[in-house]
Protein backbone atom coordinates (compact mmCIF):
# COMPACT_ATOMS: atom_id res chain seq x y z
CA UNK A 1 0.00 0.00 0.00
CA UNK A 2 1.76 3.35 -1.18
CA UNK A 3 -0.30 5.37 1.28
CA UNK A 4 2.44 3.99 3.73
CA UNK A 5 5.20 5.24 2.22
CA UNK A 6 3.79 8.74 1.27
CA UNK A 7 2.91 9.03 5.14
CA UNK A 8 6.60 8.20 5.61
CA UNK A 9 7.81 11.00 3.44
CA UNK A 10 5.46 13.93 5.29
CA UNK A 11 6.79 12.51 8.70
CA UNK A 12 10.19 12.95 7.66
CA UNK A 13 9.49 15.91 6.57
CA UNK A 14 8.14 17.49 9.95
CA UNK A 15 10.60 15.30 11.78
CA UNK A 16 13.35 17.88 9.88
CA UNK A 17 10.75 20.81 10.61
CA UNK A 18 11.26 20.13 14.04
CA UNK A 19 14.85 19.96 13.82
CA UNK A 20 15.24 23.74 12.04
CA UNK A 21 12.89 24.96 14.63
CA UNK A 22 14.74 23.76 17.42
CA UNK A 23 18.32 25.01 15.80
CA UNK A 24 16.09 28.43 15.38
CA UNK A 25 15.12 28.24 19.28
CA UNK A 26 18.69 26.97 20.45
CA UNK A 27 20.02 30.08 18.56
CA UNK A 28 17.59 32.87 19.82
CA UNK A 29 20.01 34.80 22.06
CA UNK A 30 23.25 34.56 18.89
CA UNK A 31 24.24 37.47 17.98
CA UNK A 32 23.83 38.02 14.11
CA UNK A 33 22.07 34.65 14.05
CA UNK A 34 19.92 34.50 10.98
CA UNK A 35 16.83 32.19 11.18
CA UNK A 36 16.08 28.79 9.17
CA UNK A 37 12.96 28.03 7.49
CA UNK A 38 12.81 24.49 6.01
CA UNK A 39 10.67 24.64 2.22
CA UNK A 40 9.10 21.22 1.43
CA UNK A 41 7.52 20.82 -2.57
CA UNK A 42 5.48 17.80 -3.56
CA UNK A 43 6.82 14.63 -4.95
CA UNK A 44 6.11 13.22 -8.49
CA UNK A 45 2.81 12.61 -9.53
CA UNK A 46 1.80 9.01 -10.83
CA UNK A 47 -0.93 10.17 -13.30
CA UNK A 48 -3.10 6.87 -13.70
CA UNK A 49 -5.37 8.52 -16.20
CA UNK A 50 -4.50 12.06 -18.24
CA UNK A 51 -6.51 14.75 -18.09
CA UNK A 52 -7.89 15.17 -21.75
CA UNK A 53 -7.51 11.59 -22.38
CA UNK A 54 -9.84 10.52 -24.78
CA UNK A 55 -12.84 8.71 -23.12
CA UNK A 56 -14.79 7.58 -26.41
CA UNK A 57 -14.81 6.83 -29.96
CA UNK A 58 -17.07 9.91 -30.10
CA UNK A 59 -14.36 11.87 -29.19
CA UNK A 60 -15.15 13.06 -25.42
CA UNK A 61 -12.54 14.71 -23.24
CA UNK A 62 -11.71 13.15 -19.78
CA UNK A 63 -12.33 16.76 -18.14
CA UNK A 64 -10.79 15.53 -14.60
CA UNK A 65 -7.80 12.48 -14.51
CA UNK A 66 -6.41 10.66 -11.84
CA UNK A 67 -3.45 11.78 -10.20
CA UNK A 68 -1.90 10.49 -7.31
CA UNK A 69 0.77 11.68 -5.71
CA UNK A 70 4.09 10.09 -3.98
CA UNK A 71 4.52 12.49 -1.09
CA UNK A 72 6.21 15.66 0.13
CA UNK A 73 10.31 16.14 0.13
CA UNK A 74 12.75 19.13 1.82
CA UNK A 75 13.91 21.31 -1.15
CA UNK A 76 16.23 23.46 0.85
CA UNK A 77 16.34 24.79 4.65
CA UNK A 78 17.46 28.47 3.23
CA UNK A 79 18.06 31.29 5.69
CA UNK A 80 15.67 34.59 6.44
CA UNK A 81 18.25 37.63 5.84
CA UNK A 82 16.36 40.03 7.30
CA UNK A 83 17.80 42.35 10.00
CA UNK A 84 17.84 41.25 13.47
CA UNK A 85 17.46 44.24 16.67
CA UNK A 86 20.13 45.67 17.57
CA UNK A 87 20.84 45.91 21.41
CA UNK A 88 22.95 48.21 23.20
CA UNK A 89 25.36 47.08 24.93
CA UNK A 90 27.60 50.34 25.26
CA UNK A 91 30.58 47.62 24.54
CA UNK A 92 33.07 50.39 22.10
CA UNK A 93 34.30 46.61 20.49
CA UNK A 94 30.56 45.78 19.56
CA UNK A 95 29.76 46.63 16.26
CA UNK A 96 26.09 46.38 14.46
CA UNK A 97 25.61 45.99 10.53
CA UNK A 98 22.60 47.78 9.79
CA UNK A 99 21.66 46.69 6.61
CA UNK A 100 22.94 44.55 3.40
CA UNK A 101 26.52 42.81 4.20
CA UNK A 102 28.86 41.12 6.48
CA UNK A 103 32.22 41.25 8.14
CA UNK A 104 35.17 39.62 6.61
CA UNK A 105 37.06 37.04 8.87
CA UNK A 106 40.68 35.74 8.13
CA UNK A 107 40.97 32.30 9.38
CA UNK A 108 43.85 30.79 10.60
CA UNK A 109 44.57 28.45 7.27
CA UNK A 110 44.36 32.06 5.12
CA UNK A 111 40.87 31.58 4.17
CA UNK A 112 38.08 33.98 4.23
CA UNK A 113 34.87 33.81 5.97
CA UNK A 114 31.97 36.03 6.67
CA UNK A 115 30.03 36.82 9.92
CA UNK A 116 27.14 39.55 10.95
CA UNK A 117 28.65 38.87 14.98
CA UNK A 118 30.28 42.16 15.40
CA UNK A 119 30.97 41.38 19.23
CA UNK A 120 35.09 42.27 18.41
CA UNK A 121 37.72 41.71 21.02
CA UNK A 122 41.29 43.10 20.86
CA UNK A 123 43.77 40.42 21.16
CA UNK A 124 47.56 40.49 22.81
CA UNK A 125 48.72 42.16 19.98
CA UNK A 126 45.83 44.85 19.83
CA UNK A 127 44.37 43.68 17.04
CA UNK A 128 40.69 43.92 16.23
CA UNK A 129 39.66 40.02 16.67
CA UNK A 130 36.21 37.72 16.73
CA UNK A 131 35.98 36.06 20.13
CA UNK A 132 37.56 33.23 19.05
CA UNK A 133 40.64 35.14 17.77
CA UNK A 134 40.57 35.64 14.24
CA UNK A 135 41.17 38.86 12.58
CA UNK A 136 39.13 41.17 11.65
CA UNK A 137 39.70 42.11 7.77
CA UNK A 138 41.81 44.61 7.26
CA UNK A 139 43.65 43.92 10.39
CA UNK A 140 43.34 46.92 12.82
CA UNK A 141 45.82 47.31 15.27
CA UNK A 142 45.09 49.23 18.05
CA UNK A 143 48.45 51.11 19.61
CA UNK A 144 48.85 50.17 23.89
CA UNK A 145 48.39 53.26 24.96
CA UNK A 146 44.81 54.39 23.07
CA UNK A 147 41.55 56.03 24.33
CA UNK A 148 39.02 57.33 22.97
CA UNK A 149 38.10 54.24 20.10
CA UNK A 150 35.38 54.77 17.49
CA UNK A 151 33.48 53.28 15.03
CA UNK A 152 31.86 55.34 12.90
CA UNK A 153 28.74 54.80 10.78
CA UNK A 154 31.09 54.29 7.42
CA UNK A 155 33.06 51.48 9.49
CA UNK A 156 36.06 53.93 10.31
CA UNK A 157 38.04 52.85 13.47
CA UNK A 158 39.96 56.08 15.16
CA UNK A 159 41.67 56.36 18.48
CA UNK A 160 43.14 59.11 20.14
CA UNK A 161 47.03 58.95 21.35
CA UNK A 162 48.41 60.31 24.10
CA UNK A 163 50.47 63.94 23.67
CA UNK A 164 47.89 64.39 20.53
CA UNK A 165 44.59 66.12 20.76
CA UNK A 166 43.23 64.83 17.32
CA UNK A 167 42.11 61.18 16.39
CA UNK A 168 43.56 58.64 14.12
CA UNK A 169 41.74 57.20 11.95
CA UNK A 170 43.81 53.26 12.29
CA UNK A 171 41.81 52.05 9.57
CA UNK A 172 38.34 50.90 8.05
CA UNK A 173 36.46 47.45 8.70
CA UNK A 174 35.41 46.02 4.90
CA UNK A 175 32.10 44.96 3.98
CA UNK A 176 31.68 42.48 2.18
CA UNK A 177 28.29 41.71 -0.03
CA UNK A 178 26.87 38.64 -2.15
CA UNK A 179 24.08 38.92 -4.66
CA UNK A 180 22.87 35.92 -2.80
CA UNK A 181 22.79 35.64 1.06
CA UNK A 182 21.18 32.77 1.72
CA UNK A 183 23.56 30.53 -0.52
CA UNK A 184 26.47 31.05 1.76
CA UNK A 185 27.09 27.97 3.86
CA UNK A 186 27.15 28.47 7.28
CA UNK A 187 30.29 27.21 9.19
CA UNK A 188 29.37 26.89 12.71
CA UNK A 189 30.63 30.22 15.34
CA UNK A 190 28.46 32.61 13.35
CA UNK A 191 30.82 32.04 10.41
CA UNK A 192 29.70 31.69 6.79
CA UNK A 193 31.72 30.70 3.74
CA UNK A 194 30.96 31.44 -0.17
CA UNK A 195 29.76 28.80 -1.98
CA UNK A 196 28.99 28.59 -5.76
CA UNK A 197 25.14 29.73 -5.30
CA UNK A 198 26.14 32.81 -2.88
CA UNK A 199 27.68 34.03 -6.09
CA UNK A 200 31.31 35.87 -5.37
CA UNK A 201 32.31 38.42 -2.46
CA UNK A 202 32.13 41.82 -3.51
CA UNK A 203 34.70 43.61 -1.26
CA UNK A 204 33.31 47.58 -0.08
CA UNK A 205 32.93 49.72 2.62
CA UNK A 206 29.79 50.30 5.04
CA UNK A 207 27.34 52.76 3.63
CA UNK A 208 28.34 52.35 -0.07
CA UNK A 209 27.16 50.38 -3.19
CA UNK A 210 24.12 48.98 -1.26
CA UNK A 211 26.10 47.81 1.82
CA UNK A 212 24.66 48.38 5.57
CA UNK A 213 26.15 51.15 7.81
CA UNK A 214 27.55 50.34 11.23
CA UNK A 215 26.12 51.30 15.17
CA UNK A 216 29.14 51.24 17.65
CA UNK A 217 28.22 49.93 20.56
CA UNK A 218 25.17 47.80 19.36
CA UNK A 219 24.86 43.89 18.79
CA UNK A 220 22.43 42.42 16.29
CA UNK A 221 20.50 40.10 17.70
CA UNK A 222 19.03 36.92 16.57
CA UNK A 223 16.05 37.44 13.62
CA UNK A 224 14.65 34.16 15.18
CA UNK A 225 10.93 35.30 16.07
CA UNK A 226 9.78 33.40 19.33
CA UNK A 227 6.05 33.51 18.34
CA UNK A 228 6.47 32.04 14.91
CA UNK A 229 9.28 29.50 16.01
CA UNK A 230 6.71 28.12 18.77
CA UNK A 231 3.19 28.08 16.26
CA UNK A 232 5.17 26.32 13.33
CA UNK A 233 6.39 23.77 15.98
CA UNK A 234 2.37 23.23 16.89
CA UNK A 235 1.90 22.45 13.26
CA UNK A 236 4.53 20.59 12.56
CA UNK A 237 3.92 18.25 15.91
CA UNK A 238 0.08 17.86 14.82
CA UNK A 239 1.08 17.30 11.09
CA UNK A 240 3.76 14.26 12.20
CA UNK A 241 0.80 13.06 14.17
CA UNK A 242 -1.63 12.99 11.44
CA UNK A 243 0.71 11.73 9.19
CA UNK A 244 1.44 8.75 11.72
CA UNK A 245 -2.66 8.49 11.67
CA UNK A 246 -2.44 7.83 7.49
CA UNK A 247 -0.06 5.10 8.61
CA UNK A 248 -2.22 3.47 11.11
CA UNK A 249 -5.25 3.63 9.00
CA UNK A 250 -3.43 1.82 6.04
CA UNK A 251 -2.37 -0.49 8.75
CA UNK A 252 -5.60 -1.24 10.04
CA UNK A 253 -6.64 -1.55 6.12
CA UNK A 254 -3.98 -3.84 5.29
CA UNK A 255 -5.10 -6.06 7.99
CA UNK A 256 -8.32 -6.14 7.84
CA UNK A 257 -7.49 -7.38 4.38
CA UNK A 258 -5.62 -10.23 5.95
CA UNK A 259 -8.07 -11.16 7.95
CA UNK A 260 -10.67 -11.73 4.76
CA UNK A 261 -8.44 -14.87 4.51
CA UNK A 262 -9.25 -17.71 6.55
CA UNK B 1 -23.82 -14.29 -6.50
CA UNK B 2 -20.38 -14.14 -7.04
CA UNK B 3 -20.90 -10.35 -7.86
CA UNK B 4 -21.31 -9.65 -4.35
CA UNK B 5 -16.88 -10.20 -4.37
CA UNK B 6 -16.39 -8.43 -7.10
CA UNK B 7 -18.43 -5.46 -6.32
CA UNK B 8 -16.91 -5.07 -2.93
CA UNK B 9 -13.61 -5.86 -4.47
CA UNK B 10 -14.07 -2.53 -6.97
CA UNK B 11 -15.14 -0.68 -3.62
CA UNK B 12 -12.24 -1.74 -1.60
CA UNK B 13 -9.28 -0.93 -4.63
CA UNK B 14 -11.14 2.85 -4.63
CA UNK B 15 -10.70 3.39 -1.29
CA UNK B 16 -7.66 2.05 -1.43
CA UNK B 17 -6.68 4.33 -3.75
CA UNK B 18 -8.36 7.76 -2.01
CA UNK B 19 -6.58 6.68 1.05
CA UNK B 20 -3.30 6.87 -0.85
CA UNK B 21 -4.34 10.73 -2.18
CA UNK B 22 -5.07 11.19 1.51
CA UNK B 23 -1.69 10.57 2.43
CA UNK B 24 -0.01 12.88 0.19
CA UNK B 25 -2.11 15.47 1.10
CA UNK B 26 -1.28 15.15 4.58
CA UNK B 27 2.32 14.82 3.60
CA UNK B 28 2.07 18.20 2.08
CA UNK B 29 -0.09 20.00 4.67
CA UNK B 30 3.05 22.28 5.30
CA UNK B 31 4.04 22.62 1.31
CA UNK B 32 3.79 26.39 0.60
CA UNK B 33 1.46 26.84 -2.23
CA UNK B 34 0.50 23.10 -2.43
CA UNK B 35 -3.15 22.44 -3.38
CA UNK B 36 -4.87 19.17 -1.86
CA UNK B 37 -6.33 16.45 -4.02
CA UNK B 38 -9.96 15.36 -4.05
CA UNK B 39 -11.41 11.96 -5.66
CA UNK B 40 -14.44 11.92 -7.82
CA UNK B 41 -16.19 7.83 -7.89
CA UNK B 42 -19.12 7.05 -10.34
CA UNK B 43 -21.60 3.83 -10.84
CA UNK B 44 -20.08 1.63 -12.84
CA UNK B 45 -22.95 -0.37 -14.59
CA UNK B 46 -22.03 -3.74 -16.12
CA UNK B 47 -23.28 -4.67 -19.01
CA UNK B 48 -26.27 -7.19 -18.54
CA UNK B 49 -25.41 -10.84 -18.34
CA UNK B 50 -28.70 -12.00 -19.53
CA UNK B 51 -29.97 -12.53 -22.97
CA UNK B 52 -33.90 -11.07 -23.53
CA UNK B 53 -35.26 -14.22 -23.35
CA UNK B 54 -34.33 -14.85 -20.25
CA UNK B 55 -38.00 -15.12 -18.24
CA UNK B 56 -36.79 -13.10 -14.98
CA UNK B 57 -35.68 -9.77 -15.29
CA UNK B 58 -31.95 -9.44 -14.63
CA UNK B 59 -31.04 -6.52 -12.55
CA UNK B 60 -28.10 -4.84 -13.65
CA UNK B 61 -24.98 -5.05 -11.30
CA UNK B 62 -22.88 -1.50 -10.27
CA UNK B 63 -19.77 -0.81 -9.57
CA UNK B 64 -17.83 2.07 -8.09
CA UNK B 65 -15.26 3.31 -10.19
CA UNK B 66 -12.69 6.21 -9.19
CA UNK B 67 -13.30 8.50 -12.10
CA UNK B 68 -10.66 11.06 -11.31
CA UNK B 69 -9.08 13.32 -9.32
CA UNK B 70 -9.34 16.68 -8.68
CA UNK B 71 -7.39 19.54 -7.20
CA UNK B 72 -8.75 22.20 -4.74
CA UNK B 73 -8.33 25.29 -6.58
CA UNK B 74 -9.19 26.88 -2.99
CA UNK B 75 -6.42 29.72 -1.87
CA UNK B 76 -4.19 28.48 1.61
CA UNK B 77 -4.08 30.80 4.15
CA UNK B 78 -1.23 33.53 3.80
CA UNK B 79 1.63 33.31 6.14
CA UNK B 80 3.12 36.73 6.91
CA UNK B 81 6.84 36.10 7.02
CA UNK B 82 8.48 39.40 6.30
CA UNK B 83 11.07 38.29 4.05
CA UNK B 84 11.68 40.28 1.31
CA UNK B 85 11.68 37.77 -1.36
CA UNK B 86 8.36 35.74 -0.38
CA UNK B 87 5.36 36.73 -2.30
CA UNK B 88 1.78 35.52 -1.92
CA UNK B 89 -1.20 36.01 -4.72
CA UNK B 90 -4.23 37.42 -4.15
CA UNK B 91 -6.32 36.48 -6.96
CA UNK B 92 -6.64 33.09 -8.73
CA UNK B 93 -3.32 33.62 -11.13
CA UNK B 94 0.00 31.27 -11.04
CA UNK B 95 3.59 32.36 -10.95
CA UNK B 96 5.31 31.25 -14.47
CA UNK B 97 8.51 29.81 -13.70
CA UNK B 98 11.05 28.26 -16.63
CA UNK B 99 12.21 24.87 -15.39
CA UNK B 100 14.09 22.37 -17.23
CA UNK B 101 11.29 20.34 -18.77
CA UNK B 102 9.68 23.86 -19.82
CA UNK B 103 7.49 26.10 -18.42
CA UNK B 104 5.61 25.65 -15.71
CA UNK B 105 3.10 27.87 -13.06
CA UNK B 106 3.45 27.67 -9.01
CA UNK B 107 1.44 29.51 -6.63
CA UNK B 108 5.07 29.08 -4.49
CA UNK B 109 5.98 32.38 -3.84
CA UNK B 110 8.78 31.58 -1.62
CA UNK B 111 11.59 33.10 -3.78
CA UNK B 112 15.68 32.93 -3.80
CA UNK B 113 17.97 35.00 -5.63
CA UNK B 114 20.74 32.53 -7.04
CA UNK B 115 24.05 33.16 -7.91
CA UNK B 116 23.96 34.67 -11.26
CA UNK B 117 21.73 37.13 -9.37
CA UNK B 118 18.54 35.46 -11.04
CA UNK B 119 15.16 35.75 -8.79
CA UNK B 120 14.44 31.67 -8.77
CA UNK B 121 12.60 29.55 -6.80
CA UNK B 122 13.85 27.32 -4.11
CA UNK B 123 14.63 24.35 -6.61
CA UNK B 124 16.45 27.16 -8.95
CA UNK B 125 13.74 27.54 -11.41
CA UNK B 126 14.02 31.19 -12.87
CA UNK B 127 10.80 33.19 -12.17
CA UNK B 128 9.77 35.23 -15.65
CA UNK B 129 8.99 38.22 -16.59
CA UNK B 130 7.23 38.35 -20.27
CA UNK B 131 9.61 35.00 -21.06
CA UNK B 132 13.10 35.72 -19.46
CA UNK B 133 14.47 35.93 -16.09
CA UNK B 134 14.61 38.56 -13.44
CA UNK B 135 18.43 39.51 -12.89
CA UNK B 136 19.73 41.60 -9.93
CA UNK B 137 22.85 43.51 -10.17
CA UNK B 138 25.46 43.12 -7.92
CA UNK B 139 25.08 46.43 -5.96
CA UNK B 140 21.09 46.25 -5.52
CA UNK B 141 19.32 46.15 -2.45
CA UNK B 142 15.73 47.04 -0.41
CA UNK B 143 14.00 44.46 -3.22
CA UNK B 144 10.57 45.90 -3.38
CA UNK B 145 7.77 43.95 -5.20
CA UNK B 146 4.38 45.66 -5.61
CA UNK B 147 1.02 45.18 -5.76
CA UNK B 148 0.84 44.82 -9.12
CA UNK B 149 4.14 42.73 -9.21
CA UNK B 150 6.89 45.40 -10.74
CA UNK B 151 10.11 44.15 -8.91
CA UNK B 152 11.97 47.98 -8.07
CA UNK B 153 15.67 47.91 -6.35
CA UNK B 154 17.70 50.87 -5.12
CA UNK B 155 21.12 50.42 -6.95
CA UNK B 156 24.22 51.17 -5.53
CA UNK B 157 24.19 54.68 -3.71
CA UNK B 158 21.69 56.18 -4.99
CA UNK B 159 18.06 56.53 -3.70
CA UNK B 160 15.75 56.57 -7.00
CA UNK B 161 13.66 53.05 -7.73
CA UNK B 162 15.47 51.04 -10.18
CA UNK B 163 13.07 48.82 -11.77
CA UNK B 164 14.03 45.08 -12.76
CA UNK B 165 11.17 43.44 -14.42
CA UNK B 166 7.60 42.24 -13.56
CA UNK B 167 6.52 39.36 -12.19
CA UNK B 168 4.91 37.13 -14.60
CA UNK B 169 1.51 36.19 -13.98
CA UNK B 170 -0.76 33.72 -16.00
CA UNK B 171 -4.48 32.24 -15.11
CA UNK B 172 -6.62 29.70 -16.82
CA UNK B 173 -10.17 29.97 -17.53
CA UNK B 174 -10.49 25.90 -16.59
CA UNK B 175 -7.49 25.33 -13.82
CA UNK B 176 -8.64 21.52 -13.52
CA UNK B 177 -7.17 21.12 -16.81
CA UNK B 178 -3.76 21.42 -14.93
CA UNK B 179 -1.75 18.86 -14.36
CA UNK B 180 0.53 18.77 -11.20
CA UNK B 181 3.88 18.52 -12.09
CA UNK B 182 5.72 17.75 -8.63
CA UNK B 183 7.76 20.39 -7.14
CA UNK B 184 5.16 22.46 -5.98
CA UNK B 185 4.48 23.12 -10.07
CA UNK B 186 1.65 22.78 -12.39
CA UNK B 187 2.01 22.19 -16.23
CA UNK B 188 -0.30 23.08 -18.88
CA UNK B 189 -1.42 20.13 -21.36
CA UNK B 190 -1.12 20.96 -24.99
CA UNK B 191 -3.63 23.30 -25.96
CA UNK B 192 -4.36 25.02 -22.52
CA UNK B 193 -2.97 28.47 -23.30
CA UNK B 194 -2.76 30.79 -19.95
CA UNK B 195 -4.67 34.37 -20.10
CA UNK B 196 -3.20 37.22 -18.22
CA UNK B 197 -4.47 36.83 -14.46
CA UNK B 198 -7.68 39.05 -13.85
CA UNK B 199 -7.99 42.41 -12.52
CA UNK B 200 -7.85 42.16 -9.45
CA UNK B 201 -5.19 40.03 -8.54
CA UNK B 202 -2.57 41.34 -6.65
CA UNK B 203 0.90 40.40 -5.48
CA UNK B 204 1.68 40.31 -1.22
CA UNK B 205 5.31 41.00 -0.48
CA UNK B 206 6.47 39.33 2.77
CA UNK B 207 3.91 36.91 2.89
CA UNK B 208 3.54 33.19 1.56
CA UNK B 209 0.67 31.15 0.63
CA UNK B 210 0.65 27.53 2.95
CA UNK B 211 -1.08 24.59 1.79
CA UNK B 212 -4.86 24.25 1.97
CA UNK B 213 -5.22 20.67 2.76
CA UNK B 214 -7.58 21.28 5.55
CA UNK B 215 -6.08 18.75 8.46
CA UNK B 216 -9.62 17.74 9.94
CA UNK B 217 -11.36 17.37 6.97
CA UNK B 218 -8.24 14.90 5.54
CA UNK B 219 -8.74 12.94 9.18
CA UNK B 220 -12.21 12.76 9.13
CA UNK B 221 -12.30 11.43 5.06
CA UNK B 222 -9.44 9.01 6.42
CA UNK B 223 -11.61 7.40 9.43
CA UNK B 224 -14.79 7.21 6.99
CA UNK B 225 -12.35 5.02 4.80
CA UNK B 226 -11.08 2.96 7.42
CA UNK B 227 -14.55 1.84 8.75
CA UNK B 228 -16.16 1.52 5.13
CA UNK B 229 -12.82 -0.44 4.33
CA UNK B 230 -13.60 -2.83 7.51
CA UNK B 231 -17.18 -3.33 6.92
CA UNK B 232 -17.08 -4.22 2.96
CA UNK B 233 -14.51 -6.67 4.46
CA UNK B 234 -17.18 -8.07 7.02
CA UNK B 235 -19.83 -8.48 4.22
CA UNK B 236 -17.39 -10.18 2.41
CA UNK B 237 -16.41 -13.00 4.95
CA UNK B 238 -20.19 -13.27 5.80
CA UNK B 239 -20.64 -14.00 2.07
CA UNK B 240 -17.80 -16.07 2.03
CA UNK B 241 -19.57 -18.01 5.54
CA UNK B 242 -22.89 -17.96 3.60
CA UNK B 243 -21.02 -19.84 0.39
CA UNK B 244 -19.31 -22.48 3.27
CA UNK B 245 -22.55 -23.28 4.76
CA UNK B 246 -24.35 -23.73 1.21
CA UNK B 247 -21.70 -25.95 0.27
CA UNK B 248 -21.74 -28.09 3.32
CA UNK B 249 -25.25 -28.58 4.05
CA UNK B 250 -26.46 -28.89 0.59
CA UNK B 251 -23.73 -31.61 -0.05
CA UNK B 252 -24.79 -33.76 2.41
CA UNK B 253 -26.53 -36.61 1.04
CA UNK B 254 -29.94 -38.09 2.24
CA UNK B 255 -29.37 -40.93 4.48
CA UNK B 256 -31.48 -44.10 3.59
CA UNK B 257 -34.79 -43.97 5.96
CA UNK B 258 -34.57 -40.21 6.70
Amino acid sequence: MRALDTAATGMAAMDLQVQVIAGNIANMSTTGFKSQRAEFQDLIYEHVQRIGAQASDQGNILPVGIELGSGVKTVGTPRLMTQGALLQTGNQLDVALQGDGWFKIQMPDGTFTYTRDGSFKQDSQGRIVTAEGNIVQPTITIPQNATGLTVNNQGQVSVTVPGSTTSQILGQFTITRFTNNAGLQAQGSNLFTQTPASGNPQDGLAGTDGAGTLQQGFLEQSNVEAVTEISNLIAAQRAYEMNSKVITAADEMLQTTAQLMR
Amino acid sequence: MENMLLVGLSRQVALGQELEMIANNVANIDTNGYKADKTLFSEFLSPRASDQTFNGRDQRVSFVEDRGTFVNMAPGAIQRTGNPLDVAIDGNAFLVVQTARGQRYTRNGALQINGAGQLVTSNGDQVLNNGTPITFQNTDHNIVISGSGIVTVQEGNSTADSPRGTLQLASFPNPQLLEKDGASTFMAPAGVNPNPAPAGTAIVQGAIEKSNVNGVAEMARMIEITRSYTDIANILSQEGDLRKNALSQLSQAPTAGS
